[in-house]
């Protein structure tokens, strides 16, 4: 689903070259369900961009889906992104004048489907994330952990072949850190859609079933688990 | 989409209520301002029409040329054929009126007839007497005759009220009228005072005498003759087209000329002049569109810059949306085009107030008027003491449009910098919150 190829980053800060990534190759594969980590400035945030199409990679190729984003023009990526990847932001993002379940119908408008029709497959998310209760409240009135399932829920609403989350935990305490995470990777089994992660939180290890870990730029090392739930 | 938009907009008051109010008083006060203006210009053009020029003006060229004169030996014989020819001719619309503009003498004698008081007046006749005249509507006798009542038998005079007083007239006094006949003699007769009259206008309370048409006629052996014939024009019928009816008469006057009523003077040259051509007004009217002109820019240019501010604050304050949205793959021009949409219907809602209260300002001031007493009576213009407002399309349109162009000129100017916003930091930036 997604190929890295000889992927470097390279940043100009105050007329100095600064590599972020050091031509990175990693291959991942459809419903990967996997994390990056590694210590702030190990270029996590970077890679995540690359492969959002957020940003362009000074070198080499990322593939998604058979599409080669230095390829596409800045609109043809939003219309990727819109259609193909989902986004979870360490601090939620949600649209404060809105109610849940209009933040998580929203992708939906973006792509340009009628609220009556999927009214439905928008309730049932809602009810999947255990926010039933909460679907006409507003952000302001929701705690961290239930905003961070209402940011799943929007990113999931568009069945993305891809969902790209930075630091998803860092603002939640332990309980809530395990809950998000349990319900990502069961999301995960449920719907197909890959889920990359960025953290330098050690204890996801044990939810992912593969970890990429970066330094400096460099892919430090790349476990994948094993049956018996062992990352190697 | 939209309904989500115009959702989020109704439950933020700082994206709709701020602007909405910008707009709201921007058009208002630029509805109100020029619906005042346009009453005060209008209510001086009907005023000079009625007393002095009408809409539309034929005239004899030799009389015009020497008007301060009153030369009334230059004045246009063949009464009737003449309207029924204007009739024919003219614009449907115009309602025509024969006047003869006279000066004279006018003697008050006293009881033994000798000469108490003696004053040059300039005098206007009119068809009086009869109660149907449309004249009398016109002049508006029934409010302008402040003292006695308006004449309803031949050879009565209404006198200018501050000529009254200088004069010391009482209703019922004698007037002597001393002038030239037609022909060059001496022509003298005897008026009844019947009533004093205010026109509002402080040169003509002071100097101006009115009488009866056909008792100037009489007076002065003007038989079947006029110095003006005065074109009326509805007030729906706007002062830009008066050009256009005054051509297309002038289409019809050379064969006139060329075959003209027999009892015509040989060197009688009726011409049409538009009330724009006369005292000045054409000049006038282009300042005053000038300095409307200047108003709406200037009220629009500060609408555009409160609003552009109002965009840049909002555009902090949504900092975090746009991010958001671009991140989730709204493209940099459908995220503008919302923008925009927002900025119309505040736009739009603000444009409706604004007209509301603009218009219901300017509705009083059209059907009440403010009564601005002597002052505007001795500025010594042709301008009503009661001025009024002036309800029209144009003015509401010439709130709105700017109104609307504000709003969303000003927020898609904030909103620039959203098209410059580049994907590649979003996540750091959405990082913050
Ligand atoms: N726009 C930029 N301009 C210059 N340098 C940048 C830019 N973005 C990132 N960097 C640098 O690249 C390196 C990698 O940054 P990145 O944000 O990917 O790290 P990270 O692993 O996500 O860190 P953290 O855990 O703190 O989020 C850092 O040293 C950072 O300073
Ligand atoms: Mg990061």
């Amino acid at each position: 689903m997604l190929k890295i190829q000889n992927v470097s980053k390279v940043y100009r800060v105050g007329g100095q070259d600064f590599i972020a990534l050091h031509n990175i190759n990693l291959e991942i594969e459809d419903g990967a369900f996997m994390s990056f980590v590694g210590p702030s400035g190990s270029g996590k945030t970077t890679l995540l961009n690359l492969i959002g199409g957020l940003d362009s990679p000074t070198s080499g190729e990322v593939v998604f889906n058979g599409f080669h984003l230095n390829e596409m023009s800045r609109d043809q990526l939003a219309v990727l992104r819109r259609e193909n990847i989902g986004f979870i932001f360490q601090s939620y993002n949600l649209l404060p004048v809105y109610s849940v379940y209009e933040n998580i119908l929203f992708p939906l408008l973006l792509n340009k489907q009628k609220e009556s029709q999927v009214r439905d497959k928008v309730m049932a998310l809602v009810e999947k994330v255990g926010l039933s209760a909460e679907a006409n409240k507003k952000p302001a009135e929701l705690s961290g952990g239930q905003c961070q399932r209402v940011a799943i829920a929007r990113a999931l609403v568009k069945d993305p072949l891809l969902v790209l989350a930075d630091e998803p935990t860092a603002n939640l305490d332990v309980e809530n850190s395990h809950h998000i995470l349990e319900m990502m990777r069961t999301l995960n089994q449920e719907t197909q859609a890959a889920f990359i992660f960025s953290t330098h939180d050690e204890k996801v290890t044990r939810f992912v079933n593969r970890e990429v870990a970066l330094e400096d730029g460099y892919v430090k090392s790349d476990k994948v688990k094993q049956p018996n739930g062992e990352l190697i | 989409m939209i309904r989500w938009i115009l959702k989020g907009m109704l439950r933020d008051k700082s994206r709709s209520l701020f602007p909405f109010l910008v707009v709201a008083v921007g058009v208002a006060l630029t509805v109100g301002l020029l619906g005042f203006m346009d009453g005060v210009f209008m209510g001086m053009i009907d005023m000079t029409a009625k007393l002095d020029t009408g809409h539309i003006r034929f005239v004899n060229k030799p009389f015009y040329e020497e008007e301060h004169l009153l030369p009334m030996d230059r004045a246009l014989a063949g009464q009737k054929k003449t309207l029924a020819w204007l009739r024919e001719h003219g614009d449907p619309r115009i309602q025509w009126s024969p006047r003869i503009r006279w000066g004279a003498i006018m003697d008050i004698p006293d009881e033994e007839g000798n000469t108490l008081s003696q004053t040059p007046v300039i005098g206007m006749a009119v068809q009086l007497l009869d109660p149907q005249s449309p004249e009398r509507k016109r002049l508006q006798l029934e409010q302008s005759v402040i003292k006695g009542k308006i004449p309803s038998r031949s050879k009565q005079i209404l006198v200018g009220y501050q000529l009254a007083e200088t004069l010391k007239l009482t209703i019922g006094d004698t007037a002597t009228l001393m002038g030239q006949t037609f022909d060059g003699g001496l022509a003298t007769d005897n008026y009844t005072v019947s009533g004093f009259i205010r026109f509002g206008v402080a040169a003509m309370d002071k100097k101006m005498v009115l009488i009866d048409l056909g008792d100037a006629q009489q007076t002065f052996y003007m038989e079947n003759m006029v110095t003006d014939w005065l074109g009326f024009l509805p007030r729906s019928v706007a002062y830009g087209d008066y050009e256009k009816i005054k051509q297309r008469i002038e289409q019809g006057l050379a064969a006139l000329i060329k075959n003209p009523p027999e009892d015509w003077a040989s060197d009688d040259e009726p011409i049409v002049l538009s009330i724009l051509d006369q005292r000045n007004l054409g000049e006038i009217i282009k300042k005053f569109e000038l300095i409307r002109g200047i108003i709406v820019m200037i009220f629009s240019f500060l609408m555009v810059l409160v609003l552009w501010n109002a965009g840049l604050i909002n555009g902090i304050h949504r900092y975090g949306e746009m991010g958001l949205r671009l991140a989730m793959g709204e493209t940099h021009k459908a995220l503008m085009a919302s923008l925009a949409l927002e900025a119309f219907a505040v736009g739009l809602a603000g444009a409706m107030a604004g007209c509301l209260v603009g218009g219901t300002v300017v509705y009083f001031l059209q059907e009440v008027g403010v009564d601005m007493g002597d002052a505007m009576a001795q500025s010594g213009l042709m301008v009503n003491d009661v001025v009024r407002g002036r309800l029209s399309v144009e003015g509401f349109i010439r709130g709105i449009v700017p109104g609307m162009t504000a709003s969303v000129a000003g927020s898609l100017i904030a909103s620039l910098a959203i098209f410059q916003r580049s994907e590649a930091n979003l996540f750091r930036e959405l990082e913050t919150g």
